[in-house]
């Protein structure tokens, strides 16, 4: 870690002054030589004077634009500033810091994308029953979109490489289930994308951001846009900086599922 | 159909039309949407002053019951309106939505530089360049 790249936290938040700045402050302690930007989606509370008052980076949206309008504006930021690499944090107090380690560790053996799975192995994460019957079928529809397997296919916790970064940046998808939506299109275009198993709170304050008829609402938007999206749709993806390593040795714990999809 | 009826039709049709002229002299509506509008409410008033017209173009069509091809024409007009006012609205907001993350872009700059500005703050994450 640390080898001359440039690390942004990333951090979306729509009304969250509850839990930000024990998360700020948790950053500041374990990561300190990290950049962080805060991108307040339309807040009604003081979110964004908090992440100001932090002395981090901080993005105001003028009006709500959801989850991956933040995001995108947020990776905007992050590439225009010319950071090298990214990474998604939730404000709620849900992420673990110690487990961002993990993450890029895994971007330094030549992944894009790194997703931090709340289900592949360590920590007792629990989910309502109506949550996990949609988690069950969203895993296997992406299984079936992407030809590969992931544990945790919504997960808000990931990090991103340079030219992930870029693509993020340049398009991101507007609505609620960003992550899904990106983590099959990231398979399609031929980036590497890699789940880690990570460990994660009880969210700390604010509510859970989906009901139930919501959350139907949008994986009927989702199979459409998954559907509409041509699987050969692949552009040349930009050239590795710096080129990855070979390495046979899959390390203990890490999930790869690079392999699948040859 | 009585002349009474014909009339108030006519009537209906040349005042939605002065309605429309209205609005666009008020600038409230674009040209290129009173444009269609003003050339539906033409097509209406023509018919609505001569309904012959209707049965002619019915007749050449090869169709029985002219209502229906009025109402097949009007239906499919609507339609046509409906998608196209749909993919506007998308691209508004797409364009809403890239106008937001640049005033929030363009805000922390502004701050950023206030901040430069005084001194007692401190500088906290310096690893970018």
């Amino acid at each position: 870690m640390g080898n001359g790249t440039s690390t942004i936290i990333v951090i979306p938040a729509f009304n969250e002054s509850g839990s930000l700045p024990d998360v700020l402050q948790h950053l500041r302690r374990v990561v300190p030589e990290f950049a962080v930007v805060v991108v307040d989606d339309g807040s009604s509370d003081n979110t964004y004077d908090l992440a100001l008052a932090a002395g981090v980076h901080a993005l105001k949206l003028p009006f709500n634009l959801g989850i991956g309008g933040a995001l995108r504006a947020g990776f905007r930021f992050a590439a225009e500033q010319g950071f090298q690499r990214a990474v998604q944090f939730d404000a709620d107090g849900q992420h673990d810091v110690h487990e961002i380690a993990k993450l890029l560790a895994e971007l330094d053996r030549g992944a894009d994308l790194v997703i931090g799975s709340r289900f592949a192995g360590t920590g007792e994460y629990e989910v309502g029953r109506t949550r996990s019957v949609g988690m069950g079928l969203l895993r296997v529809a992406v299984r079936l979109l992407s030809g590969r397997r992931f544990s945790d296919t919504s997960s808000g916790f990931r990090a991103i490489s340079a030219r992930m970064l870029q693509q993020f940046a340049d398009e991101y998808p507007v609505e609620y289930m960003d992550s899904t939506e990106t983590l099959i299109s990231a398979c399609r275009m031929g980036y590497d994308v890699r789940e880690v198993p990570v460990t994660m709170h009880e969210r700390s304050a604010g509510e859970p951001s989906n009901r139930n008829f919501r959350l139907l609402y949008n994986y009927a938007r989702l199979l459409v846009v998954l559907a509409t999206t041509a699987r050969s749709q692949s552009p040349a993806l930009p050239p590795v900086t710096p080129p990855p390593t070979v390495d046979l040795t899959t390390p203990a714990g890490v999930v790869n599922v690079a392999e699948v999809n040859s | 159909m009585s002349t009474g009826a014909h009339l108030l039709l006519i009537a209906i049709t040349g005042g939605t039309i002065l309605a429309i002229l209205r609005l666009v002299r008020r600038q409230v509506l674009r040209a290129k949407y009173s444009l269609l509008w003003l050339t539906v409410g033409l097509g209406l008033l023509l018919i609505a002053a001569w309904p012959a017209l209707l049965d002619l173009i019915a007749d050449s069509l090869g169709v029985n019951y002219q209502p229906a091809l009025f109402l097949m024409l009007a239906v499919a007009f609507l339609l046509i309106i409906a998608v196209h006012f749909s993919f506007e609205l998308s691209r508004l907001e797409s364009r809403a939505r890239t106008l937001a993350e640049e005033v929030a872009l363009l805000r922390n700059e502004l701050t950023t530089q206030q901040r430069a500005n005084q001194p007692v703050e401190p500088a906290q994450h310096q690893e970018h360049s």
